[in-house]
């Protein structure tokens, strides 16, 4: 992995078209700022890492579900329960 | 009463005010935006979130206070407008939002819940989104139940 220093008002260059600037910095987090291609996607990881979650999410089957409710019944009675009393 | 076909549970009926409505869809699942809840006394904590419009799609989801008895909301104001909540502030699990974390079962029979991105629902109106809260230490693959069954559930 490229580690570049850079403060606030700095950029650095990716390729020919891509440019991230650091338009402000402070103690635990970074505003950026993002040119680049309208066909190049930029998002945030956290939403490709939800993407991917809920795509294994929803390839599920009866068996993984079995389990899980044979799990949850060994824990149930210090459970909370129900979706409107939460 | 309308009825559905259902993932786990053949053919059922459903109430009008289990369905939500996710204006977005959800990550991956772009163009899916009905969905009923399905919460029977026999499988809870457990809440079903089957698709309205495909019926091979049901997630798997556990209250997220469920999972986490301290969990600290930090939705973010885009999405708090998109649930048509005061962005001034965060919504209460149980008064304003129901908050749900989607389960997943890996190749490796570990359990996960995605405490990173709740499906959170505004219990007025039942529009929810799924929200990604970048801020929080939350994982996307919080463990829930481990073949050493230590559970992380309170």
């Amino acid at each position: 992995m490229l580690v570049v220093r850079r403060r606030e008002g700095e950029s650095v260059l990716i390729g020919d078209d891509i440019e991230v600037v650091v338009l402000e910095a402070s103690a635990n987090r970074v505003k950026l700022g993002i040119t680049a291609p309208r066909e190049i996607l930029v998002f945030r990881k956290e939403l490709e890492l939800t993407r991917e979650q809920n795509r294994m999410a929803a390839s599920a089957d009866g068996l993984a579900l079995s389990r899980l409710a044979g799990a949850l019944d060994t824990l149930r009675p210090q459970r909370r329960t129900g979706v409107k009393e939460n | 009463m309308p009825d559905c076909l259902t993932k786990y549970f053949s053919k059922m009926d459903y109430t009008e005010d289990s369905v939500i409505r996710l204006p977005n869809g959800l990550p991956g699942f772009e163009h899916e935006s009905e969905f009923v809840l399905i919460d029977q006394p026999q499988n809870r904590p457990l809440v079903f979130v089957q698709s309205l419009r495909t019926p091979d799609l049901c997630f798997v989801a556990l209250p997220v206070l469920s999972v986490d008895s301290a969990y600290g909301l930090s939705v973010s104001s885009e999405d708090l407008e998109a649930l048509g909540l005061d962005s001034t502030r965060q919504p209460v699990i149980g008064t304003d939002v129901a908050c749900l974390a989607i389960l997943s079962f890996g190749e490796d029979t570990l359990m996960t819940a995605n405490l990173l991105a709740p499906v959170v629902i505004n219990l007025k109106t039942c529009v929810a989104v799924q929200a990604i809260q970048p801020g929080s230490n939350y994982s996307h693959r919080h463990p829930l139940l481990s073949e050493e069954a230590e559970p992380v559930c309170s």
